[in-house]
């Protein structure tokens, strides 16, 4: 019956497949495995309060928001948005690579942003449907929401109190592990340059096919 | 006390101010349950480090069941007009929290002190000059920047909470030995010794589990209970930093693929009026496969040459 223990792997994987509310699926997984193991009530509500605790360093970007959320109250969007619209590039595969440079940046100052709603559709797919004449609008649009996921998932590895990095953190210290958070972000460095480099071929390549489909 | 648990007593008051604004919030149809929600975690942040630890466990499932039941909501965003712009003096207090986590970090470290714990105390320290600055530059009430901070935090929402969770998910997988379990059952199918089989299988089920759950900070934990810690790190004595970032980052190329990541594929393929809702992962799908590979090739070689 040892296999029973993975019950609540199976109700991670399909609670959050049939999309029902993160934290309940989360919290319901942790007790069935618990009780499944034959721990007792009592000690897996002091596992988990205690793992709850230590684990509040992850949650300490709360700490950020007012002076965020004030910033944006006095045009820190809007000042973000000039800076955006300076940029001169002469494709569309440069100006997303440099959008992409642009986001790693915001990433490893530790800001977190959503950048489809407030720079994608707002600033950077108007320049990109600017600067080209084609008439492949759905790649261009396709391409530019691409370019923030390449420079958002790689480049927030690259700030201390960044989510991805302090669950890292909290995980392998839970598991043994006292590592220091510097050296994850060094050891994601080659993976955030090789992150740039492929993204520079794919545009190179987006760039090549825009130039084709215009000389026809 | 320690400077740590001063930074916790801090967000648990900034927690508390967002709990009181909430609650007063009458545009927020759900501004009492909400109120009670961020009261509730502010006092684990506050308290957390002198509870009994049943206690906060207790807590925690009572914030699960308020947001499980649907009642942590937000009030009207745009309540107050804009204000006027500062110009590009505006990025000086966002700037300054990551100058001071550094710089408290470096502090620490000079002065013989665990530089980790330096960069969480900096953050706290550099969310509050940044408040302080942001206030004087904009020559705002106080009132207001919290309120502006309330107003970001009900955006994100009770998913704030998840990252937490997950760790703590984590602990009772290890408690149950339930990665012993997944490490058992990889291991009859790969020989123990065949490092790059194990490295193949790690990257591919932290892209696989991402997939699926459309998260790769879900995936993470059980990953590394059940593969990496006990199949690579332990055996191969590799850094653990090093394998484990890039297994968080293999996974990455699984929410690159996968519909289930609907903020980062499908909503800004709305966003963008895309013909085609899937759009956005054809375009991304031959860099997530080359970035998975990569992943594989530098996680192997980089515990090879150590």
């Amino acid at each position: 019956m040892e296999w029973l223990k993975l019950s609540g792997v199976l109700i991670v994987v399909i609670g959050l497949a049939l999309r029902l509310r993160t934290t309940l699926v989360v919290l319901v997984a942790a007790f069935v495995t618990g009780l499944v193991a034959g721990l007792p009530l009592l000690t897996i509500l002091n596992l988990l309060g205690k793992a709850f605790a230590d684990n509040r360093l992850m949650t300490l970007f709360l700490l950020t928001l007012p002076a965020i959320g004030l910033a944006e109250r006095h045009g820190l969007q809007q000042q973000a948005a000039a800076l955006i619209r300076r940029i001169s590039a002469a494709t569309v595969g440069r100006l997303l690579l440099v959008y992409q440079l642009l986001r790693i940046l915001i990433g490893a100052l530790g800001i977190r942003l959503n950048g489809h709603p407030s720079f994608v559709r707002p600033l950077v797919y108007p320049m990109a449907a600017g600067v080209s004449a084609s008439s492949q609008t759905e790649t261009i649009k396709a391409a530019t929401a691409a370019s923030e996921n390449y420079g958002n998932f790689y480049g927030q590895n690259l700030s201390v109190v960044q989510a991805g990095v302090l669950l890292v953190y909290g995980v392998m210290k839970g598991l043994g592990y006292d590592i220091s958070l510097w050296r994850l972000v060094a050891w994601t460095s080659p993976i955030v340059i090789a992150s740039v480099v492929l993204a520079a071929v794919q545009f190179a390549w987006l760039d090549h096919r825009l130039k084709l489909e215009s000389q026809q | 006390m320690n400077a740590l648990d001063a930074v916790y007593i801090l967000t648990g008051a900034v927690l508390f101010s967002f709990a009181v604004l909430t609650w007063r919030d009458v545009s927020n149809r759900q501004r009492k349950t909400s109120a009670l929600f961020w009261f509730v975690l502010a006092v684990i942040f506050a308290l957390g480090s002198v509870m009994p630890h049943w206690l906060t466990g207790l807590l925690v499932v009572a914030l699960v069941a308020i947001d499980g039941l649907n009642k942590v909501g937000k009030g009207e965003s745009s309540t107050s007009p804009p204000a006027a712009s500062i110009g590009a003096k505006i990025f000086l207090p966002v700037l300054a929290i990551p100058l001071v986590t550094i710089a408290v970090a470096l502090a620490f470290r000079l002065s013989g002190q665990d530089a980790n714990r330096g960069a969480l105390v900096g953050l706290g320290f550099g969310g509050l000059a940044a408040m302080l600055l942001c206030v004087r530059l904009t020559r705002s009430k106080f009132i207001t920047l919290l309120d502006e901070g309330r107003r970001l935090n009900e955006t994100m929402g009770a998913v704030n909470i998840l990252p937490q969770l997950l760790a703590s998910l984590g602990v009772i997988f290890a408690a149950a030995k339930v990665g012993d379990l997944i490490a058992a059952g990889i291991q009859s199918v790969i020989a123990p010794e065949s490092l790059f089989l194990l490295v193949l299988a790690n990257c591919a089920g932290m892209a696989l589990f991402t997939m699926v759950m459309g998260n790769s900070f879900a995936a993470f934990p059980v990953l590394a209970a059940g593969v990496l810690v006990p199949l690579l790190i332990k055996p191969f004595n590799a850094d653990p930093a090093m394998a484990a970032i890039i297994t968080l980052t293999a996974g990455a190329s699984g929410t690159l693929l996968t519909p289930m990541a609907a903020n980062f594929n499908i909503v800004p393929a709305a966003l963008l009026n895309l013909k085609d809702q899937y759009g956005v992962i054809r375009f991304q799908w031959p860099y997530a496969v080359a970035m998975w590979s990569l992943h594989v090739l530098l996680l192997w070689l980089f515990i090879k040459i150590q």
